[in-house]
C-alpha cells in the first residue's frame, strides 16, 4: 500500500508560552519544535500498517518554514518512514490550516497515495481542518476520529472504528481516502541512534509552495492571549477528612458557585 | 459581506443536537433572527427539522435520502456548499462536533471559505468576522480575522447557550442530491455502538469531571473516583498513568494524547499535574486538587487544594456531597 502521512512541527509540550512583540502570535524565539501528539501517532500508525502489509511504503510530507519542518521530516525518517517531501515555505510564514492543506495537496498529488494519514489535530492550533481540506483538494473521501485502523487485503477495504458523539462506529471503506486519526498511542516507537544518524543523510524532496497562497491564508491572527497566571491553589486547612470535605463543599457552593 | 447565515443541523437521539441549537443562537446574534436558515440532511429530516422552528428559525433546507444516515461529513459538505451558493450565504455555522469540524474543513476548499473550528466567540467586524478560540490545550487564546466573502465556522461545544424553546414554525424546502462524487458513497458504516457510560454524562460533555491518577494505586480503588463522580452527577476521567496501567480504558484519558475537556469543575485526585495532563484540562473553570504531596505541580494550577490522603479525603467528600445534595 502507498501510504502518505502528513505531519506538522509543533512547539514541545513543555514550552513556556509567550506572546510575540506584535501581540498577535506565539513568540517562537527559543521554542523547540517537535513531532508530537496525534502526528507522532499517525507516523506510528503508518509504520504499523506498513509492517502488517509487506510491500507498503510510507512517505512523510510536511509544509512549513525551515528549520523546523525539515527537522520533523528527519525525525519521521529516523522512525522508519521511507521517503520525505518538504513543501518549503519562507521563514516566518505560518499558514492557516486551509493554506497548509493547499500546500500539502501539491506534494501529495505528485506522489503515489492510496492512503493519506493525518493526526486528528495539531497540538498548537488544534484546528483539525487539514485532513478534510486535503481530501477535498485530492477529490477523495475522508474519515475522521479514526481508531483501530486495519487493511483487509482480501476484501480490499480499510476497516476502522470512529469515535464520534454517536458512540463507537464500525466502518469499512475502499482506497483511496484520507484518514484523520484519533488513535493516540501512549508508547509510539522511538528512533535508535544509528537511525537518527542515518536520517541526517537521507534525501528530502523539496516542493515550492504555490505562490498565490497568502502568508497566513484567509484567516489572519490578530491577537494571542495568555490567561492571567494561576496564582496557586487556596489550600483547605483541616484536622479531619470530614472537616476538609465540609470546607471544600462550602467554598464550591459559596465562592466558586460550581456545586451542582 | 451580506447574505443569510446557514446553520447546518446534526441529530442526536433523533432530535436536533444541543450543539446545533447553540449554533442557531450564535447565528441569530451575529446575523439577526430573520437572516438565519437551517439545513438538515438525513433519511427523514423533516420531523427533526421542526426543531429549527422551535429555536426561532423560519426557514430550513432539507436533503432527504436513506443513504444520508451515517455518511461522513464529506457528502454533506457538497450539499451544503451548493445550498450556501444558491442562497447567497455569507456564513455557514455548525455546532462543535466531529461532524461539524469535518464539514467546515471541506467548505474551506469547496466554498472558498475562511474557516475556523473550536470557536468560543464570533463577532462581526465591518465586512468580515472575528473569532476567538482556545489553542495549545486551552493554555492560550487566539483571535483571528476571517477574510474574504465566505466564512465557515464550527463552534466549541457549550460555549454559548441554546435559544429558548418557542412554539415557532419552520418552512422546509427540499434540496437536490446531485454533485456528490460517486466514490463518496462507497464507505459503509456497519454499526454504531453507543458507548455505555453508566448513568453519567460523557467526558467531553460533562460539566463536572472527577479524574483519578496513579495515587489511586489499583484498579479496584477506582471505585472511590466513580462514587465521588456519581455523587456530583459528573463524569470520570483518568491520567495516563491509569490508562497505561490498564485500570481504566484509554477512552478515560485526559490530556495531550487523551481527551481535551473544559468542565465547570475538574477534580484531580492523586494526579501530579504533569504538563501533558494539564494540556487536557487547564481550561476548566474551577480546578480542585486532592494530593498527599504539597509540592505536586497540580497545586500550582488548581483553585482549591486539599493536601491529604485520598483514601481518607475522597470517601468523606463523597458523603458530604451526598449530604449537601440531599441524596
Ligand atoms: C508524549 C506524551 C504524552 C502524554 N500524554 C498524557 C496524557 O494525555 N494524559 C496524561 O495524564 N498524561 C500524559 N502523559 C504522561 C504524563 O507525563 C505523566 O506521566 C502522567 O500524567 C502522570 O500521571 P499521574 O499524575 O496519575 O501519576 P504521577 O505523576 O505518578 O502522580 C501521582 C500523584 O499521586 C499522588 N498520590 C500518591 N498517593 C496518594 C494518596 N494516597 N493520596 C493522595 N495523593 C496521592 C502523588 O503525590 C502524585 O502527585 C504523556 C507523556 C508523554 C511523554
Amino acid at each position: 500500500m502507498e501510504i502518505v502521512v502528513c505531519v506538522k512541527p509543533v512547539p514541545d509540550a513543555e514550552t513556556r508560552l509567550r506572546t510575540a512583540a506584535d501581540g498577535s502570535t506565539l513568540d517562537i524565539e527559543a521554542v523547540k519544535f517537535v513531532l508530537t501528539g496525534y502526528d507522532e501517532s499517525a507516523v506510528e500508525q503508518a509504520l504499523l500498517l506498513k509492517e502488517a502489509n509487506p510491500g507498503s511504503k510510507v512517505h512523510v510530507v510536511s509544509a512549513g518554514p525551515p528549520p523546523r519542518t525539515e527537522e520533523v521530516l528527519r525525525a519521521s525518517l529516523a522512525l522508519g518512514c521511507d521517503l520525505a517531501t518538504w513543501v518549503e515555505m519562507p521563514p516566518g510564514v505560518a499558514p492557516d490550516p486551509v493554506s497548509a492543506a493547499r500546500a500539502l495537496a501539491r506534494a501529495v498529488a505528485a506522489v503515489p497515495h492510496e492512503l493519506v494519514l493525518c493526526g486528528k489535530n495539531a497540538g498548537d492550533d488544534e484546528a483539525g481542518v487539514v485532513a478534510g481540506a486535503l481530501a477535498e483538494l485530492l477529490g477523495v473521501p475522508d474519515y475522521s476520529a479514526v481508531l483501530d485502523l486495519r487493511w483487509d487485503a482480501a476484501a480490499s477495504r480499510l476497516r476502522f472504528q470512529r469515535s464520534t458523539e454517536a458512540g463507537v462506529e464500525k466502518w469499512e471503506a475502499p482506497l483511496p481516502c484520507v484518514v484523520a486519526l484519533q488513535q493516540a498511542w501512549n508508547d509510539p516507537r522511538t528512533a535508535k541512534l544509528p537511525a537518527i544518524l542515518k536520517s541526517r543523510r537521507l534525501p528530502i524532496a523539496k516542493v515550492p509552495p504555490e505562490a498565490a497562497i497568502p502568508a497566513t491564508g484567509t484567516t489572519r491572527p490578530t491577537k494571542f492571549e495568555l490567561p492571567p497566571p494561576r496564582t496557586g491553589a487556596k489550600l483547605i486547612e483541616f484536622k479531619t477528612p470530614e472537616e476538609a470535605a465540609q470546607k471544600l463543599v462550602k467554598v464550591l457552593k459559596e465562592d466558586a458557585k460550581v456545586f451542582p | 459581506m451580506t447574505g443569510p447565515t446557514l446553520v447546518v443541523g446534526e441529530l442526536h437521539d433523533g432530535a436536533l443536537s444541543d450543539a446545533t441549537k447553540e449554533a442557531v443562537s450564535v447565528a441569530q446574534s451575529v446575523s439577526g433572527k430573520e437572516n438565519v436558515v437551517g439545513f438538515l440532511a438525513g433519511s427523514s429530516p423533516r420531523g427533526p427539522a421542526a426543531g429549527f422552528g422551535r429555536c426561532g428559525v423560519a426557514r430550513a433546507l432539507v436533503a432527504e435520502d436513506p443513504r444520508l444516515d451515517g455518511v461522513a461529513g464529506a457528502v454533506v459538505a457538497h450539499l451544503v456548499a451548493s445550498a450556501a451558493d444558491s442562497l447567497g450565504a455569507e456564513l455557514v455555522l455548525v455546532g462543535g462536533s466531529t461532524f461539524g469540524r469535518d464539514l467546515i474543513a471541506r467548505l474551506g476548499i469547496r466554498w472558498n471559505a475562511a474557516v475556523a473550528t473550536g470557536v468560543t466567540s464570533l463577532t462581526r467586524t465591518g465586512a468580515s468576522f472575528e473569532v476567538r478560540r482556545p489553542v495549545f490545550g486551552g493554555r492560550a487564546t487566539e483571535t483571528r480575522q476571517l477574510e474574504g466573502a465566505h466564512a465557515a465556522v464550527a463552534l466549541r461545544p457549550h460555549a454559548s447557550a441554546a435559544p429558548p424553546d418557542s412554539p415557532g414554525e419552520v418552512a422546509l424546502t427540499p434540496v437536490p442530491l446531485d454533485g456528490v462524487p460517486a466514490s463518496f458513497w462507497a464507505a459503509k458504516r456497519l454499526s454504531v455502538e453507543v458507548v455505555s457510560r453508566g448513568a453519567g454524562p460523557s467526558l467531553t460533555d460533562a460539566s463536572i469531571i472527577v479524574s483519578g491518577g496513579r495515587g489511586v494505586r489499583a484498579a479496584e480503588n477506582f471505585r472511590l473516583i466513580d462514587e465521588l463522580a456519581a455523587s456530583l452527577g459528573g463524569a470520570v476521567g483518568a491520567s495516563r498513568a491509569v490508562t497505561d496501567a490498564g485500570w481504566r480504558p484509554e477512552s478515560y484519558q485526559v490530556g495531550q494524547t487523551g481527551k481535551q475537556v473544559s468542565p465547570q469543575l475538574y477534580v484531580a485526585v492523586g494526579i501530579s499535574g504533569a504538563v501533558q495532563h494539564l494540556m487536557g484540562m487547564i481550561s476548566s473553570r474551577v480546578i480542585v486538587a486532592i494530593n498527599s504531596d504539597s509540592t505536586a505541580p497540580i497545586f500550582k494550577v488548581a483553585d482549591y487544594g486539599i493536601v491529604g490522603d485520598l483514601f481518607q479525603v475522597v470517601p468523606a467528600l463523597t458523603q458530604e456531597v451526598k449530604r449537601a445534595r440531599g441524596q
